[in-house]
């Protein structure tokens, strides 16, 4: 008995000496401020008066009723499917054709589509608001291509793909590498055996490197799903959510609810439901690519 | 022995010597003012930089809430974070939201001289003062003198164009001069603060009218559709629509264009407020000979707007009273009574800043041209309320809705009906 107490004294003391630091710090900048932030959703806040109004349920009551919250988050989950159905397709089709010295100056391209990650959402907003409302509208208005010749950020039917192709342009070359990463790990001997087998191109693609592959996919799909959910920064400076809100994704909507109008606990209250939406997509995400992970 | 003994005298004379420096911290006062009026983030730092160097003992810093953020979330973030600045320049309708953190000001010397109305917005509840006007401002058609009187072939008289028609034959000339008669940059702010706020303005010339009709709105039994003002209004606007030079897009348009447009000569009138003058600057090939017309919403003259422009105290400052010393608070009510009596400290706020001042002590007028016709208008008393008590989120939700009329994704019934909703929801 006294030898079980001692050994958990022992083992608390270790973990205190290597853990203590990180979980001090991860109760007081992570975890408190999340639990306060939940108290906060039950109070009529405004941001800066002393007064917390305790208000029970009613700020949730009024996001479910918020048909505005709703609008944006359907477009952030259509947004979210196409950036990432096309990122990762887009991404693995680069890994692919980048791995086994397929083509020359195979470095230098795969450096080339990577860099986009390194510039900052802002920067690459306002370059690409610059491209969409100047470039292309030139082009099209000297080449009589109409489907250019007006600005797709003032047209609410394009305006939301401008986000989608910017975020592609993005994360491609990011995922390209995750999937770079992958594809050398998969054995050679598998897919020589393939071969030998009469497997074309194709098939050994279908049935070889793709199953093998699922473990990276499930990386970039959950990393790809979370970043759309919370993009805010290009969502910023590309559009701002106009025209008309017409792209306003759900991290802006909670943002202006809260700072904006000045309803804290509307905000924070949408900002916790947005949290548990997205934690249920993510784990239902992760345990479905998780099923289709093969055994070597 | 002696070695302890030298050891124990340093220690004496580093003692002394922090005491020393404790006593000149604390006669060195150090204040810092939050900046939401970006366009004279440079010249208010100047004025900082000048201030403490006249100044022994206090050093004014000036720091800057980011362009297109809210004042009032930077200055929350500055709050929470026990950072507040001494000053807080915020819009007049987040003021009263600092009622427990603000000083009262009623104690100042200024508070007698400031324009008549201008604290009304920023007085609590309990009578305690919380807000030092920073700046007037107004709005209307900016014109550029002489593309319009190229136009018109002859002289310019502002008080001529007093109704939608004369507007209208305005325009048609300046776009038979082979220029574009206006653009109308279609910026949510633009549209939803100030254009859709004159149907408020011009609602009475009393602003406890306007404020009941706002009541009004909220309890939902204002009737948009049958109001004269709000529909006369829309019509002026479907004429800025058949004669916007970039009606093929109008939301592509923007404000930065349209600062461009106007001073090039491009355009002959450009819907905006004085504080657009150093982007237009900019351009200028007027020679700095601009001005503001009304925006007419009716055929009749005498109506309320067609010939007044709506003119208002639009930033405060706000003086901290929870987080900052007494000495911090005295040396921020110290720079204020500068700005307001000292000729240098006048100076460099209305000349150096172009800041039309809320003083009626203050003599010297801005150089800048948009300036001078808002005080022109001012001197003749020919102004309506600039309505600022509007719920935070008005300009975003509002100004969508009227992109939407701009672009004709809505009619007017869809407008009005999104303008009714908004309000009833608040």
């Amino acid at each position: 008995m006294l030898a079980a107490e001692k050994r958990f004294v022992d083992k608390l003391k270790t973990y205190l000496v290597f853990a203590g630091p990180t979980t001090l710090v991860f109760i007081t900048v992570i975890i408190l401020p999340f639990l306060f932030g939940i108290y906060l959703t039950l109070t009529s806040w405004d941001g800066i008066s002393k007064a917390y109004t305790f208000v029970g349920l009613a700020n949730y009551a009024q996001v479910i009723r918020d048909s505005a919250y709703w609008a944006s988050f359907l477009r952030t989950v259509k947004y979210v499917f196409f950036t990432v159905l096309i990122v990762n397709s887009l991404g693995f089709a680069l890994a692919y054709a980048l791995t086994g010295n397929k083509v020359l100056g195979q470095n230098l391209l795969r450096t080339g589509f990577f860099v986009p990650n390194l510039i900052g959402g802002i920067i690459l907003g306002l370059v690409w608001r610059f491209i969409f409302s100047n470039v292309l509208v030139y082009l099209g208005r000297t080449f009589g291509i109409s489907f250019f010749s007006y600005s797709w950020l003032a047209n609410p039917n394009k305006a939301l793909w401008t986000l989608i192709i910017v975020s592609v342009w993005q994360y491609s070359g990011y995922m390209m590498i995750i999937f770079i990463a992958g594809l050398s790990n998969i054995p050679h001997e598998l897919v020589e055996a393939a071969t030998i087998d009469g497997a074309n191109g194709f098939q050994r693609l279908r049935h070889i490197v793709l199953p093998l592959m699922v473990p990276s996919f499930a990386v970039t799909v959950f990393l790809t799903i979370q970043r759309g959910f919370m993009v805010y920064d290009v969502n910023l400076a590309l559009t701002d959510g106009g025209p008309f809100k017409t792209t306003q994704l759900i991290s802006m909507h909670v943002y202006e609810k809260a700072f904006l109008a000045q309803q804290y606990g509307v905000g924070q209250a949408q900002a916790f439901l947005l949290f548990l939406l997205v934690a249920a997509i993510s784990l239902l995400q992760v345990y479905f690519t998780k099923k289709l992970e093969v055994e070597m | 022995m002696r070695r302890v003994k030298s050891g124990v005298s340093l220690l004496v004379v580093v003692l002394l010597l922090s005491l020393f420096s404790v006593v000149a911290l604390a006669e060195d006062v150090h204040i810092t003012i939050l900046n939401s009026k970006g366009e004279i983030q440079a010249q208010l730092e100047e004025m900082a930089a000048y201030y403490s160097s006249i100044t022994p003992g206090v050093t004014v810093e000036v720091i800057a809430a980011p362009v297109g953020q809210s004042p009032f979330e930077r200055a929350m973030a500055l709050y929470a974070s026990g950072n507040a600045p001494a000053l807080t320049m915020l819009d007049p309708g987040d003021v009263l939201l600092f009622k427990d953190r603000a000083a009262a000001l009623n104690n100042e010397k200024w508070v007698a001289d400031v324009i008549d109305g201008g604290l009304d917005l920023v007085t609590a509840e309990d009578g305690r003062i919380l807000g030092f006007p920073v700046t007037v401002e107004g709005y209307g058609f900016i014109y550029n003198k002489p593309v319009v009187e190229a136009a018109l072939g002859g002289t310019l008289d502002p008080e001529t164009i007093n109704t939608r028609d004369a507007l209208q034959k305005l325009f048609e000339a300046i776009e038979a001069s082979g220029k574009g008669a206006l653009v109308i940059s279609p910026e949510d702010w633009s549209l939803g603060a100030h254009f859709f706020s004159l149907a408020y303005s011009t609602q009475s010339s009393d602003f406890a009218d306007i404020k009941a009709f706002q009541e009004a709105m909220k309890r939902g039994e204002a009737n948009l559709a049958a109001n004269a003002q709000v529909n006369g209004l829309l019509d002026t606007f479907d004429l800025m629509k058949k004669f916007n030079l970039d009606k093929a897009d109008p939301l592509a348009s923007t404000y930065d264009r349209g600062s461009q447009l106007i001073g090039e000569g491009e355009v002959g009138i450009w819907f905006q407020g004085n504080w657009a003058w150093p982007q237009v600057k900019e351009f200028d090939s007027a020679g700095g000979q601009f001005g503001f017309l009304p925006v007419p919403i009716s055929n009749n003259p005498d109506d309320l707007g067609n010939t007044q422009i709506p003119v208002g105290v639009t930033k405060y400052f706000i003086l901290d009273g929870e987080q900052n010393s007494p000495a911090q608070q005295q040396a921020a009510k110290d720079f204020l009574n500068w700005l307001v009596y000292d000729p240098e400290g006048q100076k460099r706020l209305v000349v150096d800043a172009s800041i039309i001042p809320a003083f009626k002590n203050i003599t010297i007028t801005p150089e800048d041209p948009l300036a001078a016709s808002i005080m022109e208008y001012v001197q003749k008393g020919r102004t309506i309320t600039f309505v600022l008590n509007l719920p935070a989120d008005h300009w975003a939700e509002v100004g969508a809705s009227m992109q939407k009329y701009l672009a004709d994704y809505a009619d007017r019934d869809t407008l009005l009906a999104e303008v009714e909703a908004y309000w009833r929801g608040l």
